[in-house]
């Protein structure tokens, strides 16, 4: 099943379903969380319109101070309402002292890092009673590194037990940046663990350097690795990420479509057993 | 207390990265490219920025934007954001301007009526829903309390920011005003009233739970006179709150 994520820009097209024709949709749960009036409207909608799957933005699991369990208080009574089947989050952190930053920083690859981060992973999954599916982040400079990057999630899943958000293009994106082969990263991957899987755009800002900003279309050679990395790999839900300048809603579905296309391709025996 | 799984130097490199992001002045950090490094910093106070601008239509529009930049870098800089919802952010930059006297520092004096405005709007906007008391379309306006739309509030200001976006205006009319700012339950848009300070007093008694004809009994003590003309008035304009869908009804016990 080949999802979008929610977007109060085209959440109107979404409920009415006619221009654009997801499978689920996918909402960060802090940006509806506690929220009331209009919105809330709309949201219970959308619950009631489509299955939903949640990808985090503020569980900061690689923070150093202690989780915010207020947070994950909100977070779990969240899941729990509108019956959300999956909750992602990422690799990565958005606080340190307590201070928020609202976007997703690199954690130096170090393997006290493994150890605090798994053991962090650990304690939500403990709380929420359910898996973590961790998404692979993009990054665009390594920090006090002291292992590879491979290594350092591989760890974290085998030591935490946690399942992987495969984002394609992060993928594609940091093995640009950092001058490895994508492919050969993914096969390395532990991808029966894989629960997920994100398709976006990226823009390019310097000749050594892109950021991965869902603003633009999914560029052909990420729908390439898409097609490679379906096959080796058994069904699971893939989301089309846009959340800057959003095109025509016909030029999204036929995004989505392209999505779907692939999916059927490699998984139709047991596509129907996830749509 | 920390999870010590992590170690000090560890976290002093989280914590010098993130010192980086929040202020732009370069640090070192082992094996860190610093054009890199620069677009994190550049990302991050984009959203910064972004958030305020929208959370703060009125104030970046009108305020010296020198100003408005050395209040964001300040805020983003020295503030510890706790909002984890970043719509959120705007009452943060709020409460660094309040805690930080900005009015005085950047010479304002409106600065914190106006953001204060501003941020009732946009959490109103966003707040959860609450349930009004129980209550019947008609009733006496003068006996019965009256049920209330829960989604308000009643800001007091020293200027006129809700009506007025020149500073020598604003500054000219410094006073006592009263602005009730309101949630429509069906739509979910934010519209606001200007009150004069005798209807904000009665608003806020039939609020508490008081009843017109108490409130009206207790006037006096405030050197109001009570005349005929003013119990119509301010049943005119309770009415005039009942066709805004601010006030639902009457409450029976």
């Amino acid at each position: 099943m080949v999802g979008i994520g929610f977007r109060r820009d085209f959440a109107a097209a979404l409920l009415q379903g006619e221009r654009i024709k997801p499978d689920f949709i996918e909402f960060a749960p802090e940006n509806w969380m506690n929220i009331g009036g209009y919105w809330k409207k709309q949201l219970h909608k959308a619950v009631e319109q489509y299955p939903v799957l949640c990808h985090g933005l503020s569980l900061s699991i690689g923070s150093p101070e202690p989780l915010d369990m207020d947070f994950l208080r909100y977070v779990k009574s969240f899941l729990e309402e509108y019956q959300v089947q999956l909750y992602s989050e990422h690799l990565s952190y958005s606080k340190c002292d307590n201070a928020h930053m609202y976007d997703l920083l690199p954690i130096p690859f170090r393997r006290d890092a493994v150890q605090h981060i798994s053991g962090r992973i650990g304690q939500v999954q403990d709380y929420l009673q359910r898996p973590l599916v961790m998404e692979i982040v993009s990054y665009y400079t390594p920090v006090a590194a002291e292992m590879s990057e491979l290594d350092f999630i591989r760890e974290i899943v085998k030591t935490s037990g946690c399942q992987l958000l495969l984002d394609v293009n992060n993928i594609y994106v940091n093995a640009f940046n950092h001058g490895y082969d994508a492919r050969e990263f993914i096969r390395q991957l532990p991808l029966d663990k894989v629960a997920y899987i994100h398709m976006a755009g990226h823009e390019q800002v310097a000749p050594d350097l892109i950021i991965d900003t869902h603003g633009q279309p999914i560029i052909d050679p990420v729908y390439e690795l898409f097609d490679w990395t379906a096959q080796r790999l058994h069904p699971v839900p893939v989301l089309l990420e846009r959340d800057y300048n959003i095109p025509q809603l016909e030029e999204l579905n036929g995004e989505l479509q392209r999505l779907k296309n692939i999916c059927q391709q490699h998984w139709h025996a047991r596509y129907e057993t996830v749509s | 207390m920390r999870a010590m799984k992590l170690s000090a130097e560890t976290y002093k490199i989280q914590q010098d990265f993130s010192h980086f992001i929040r202020t732009g002045r370069q640090v070192k950090i082992p094996g860190v490219r610093p054009a890199a490094m620069a677009h994190y910093r550049r990302l991050v106070y984009n959203v910064v920025k972004d958030t305020l601008e929208t959370g703060f239509p009125i104030a970046f529009a009108n305020l010296p934007r020198k100003k408005w930049e050395r209040m964001v870098y300040q805020f983003f800089s020295t503030h510890t954001c706790t909002a984890y919802q970043v719509w959120k952010l705007p009452l943060d930059f709020y409460t660094c301007a309040v805690e930080n006297s900005w009015e005085e520092k950047y010479d304002i004096p409106y600065l914190h009526d106006l953001l204060s405005f501003e941020w009732a709007e946009m959490e109103l906007f966003n707040m959860e829903d609450v349930p009004p008391p129980a209550y019947v379309a008609t009733g006496s306006w003068l006996l019965d309390q009256l049920a209330f739309n829960q989604e308000y509030r009643l800001l007091q200001l020293k200027y006129p920011v809700h009506r007025e976006t020149s500073r020598r205006k604003i500054l000219q009319q410094q006073g006592a005003y009263f602005v009730l700012v309101y949630r429509l339950p069906d739509t979910g848009d934010i519209h606001f009233t200007e009150l004069s300070p005798w209807l904000a007093f009665v608003t806020e008694q039939l609020l508490a739970g008081i009843t017109l004809t108490d409130i009206l009994s207790y006037a006096p003590q405030l050197n109001i006179a009570v005349t005929p003309a003013l119990q119509e008035d301010t049943i005119a304009f309770l009415r005039h709150l009942q066709e805004k869908q601010v006030l639902l009804g009457f409450i029976k016990a």
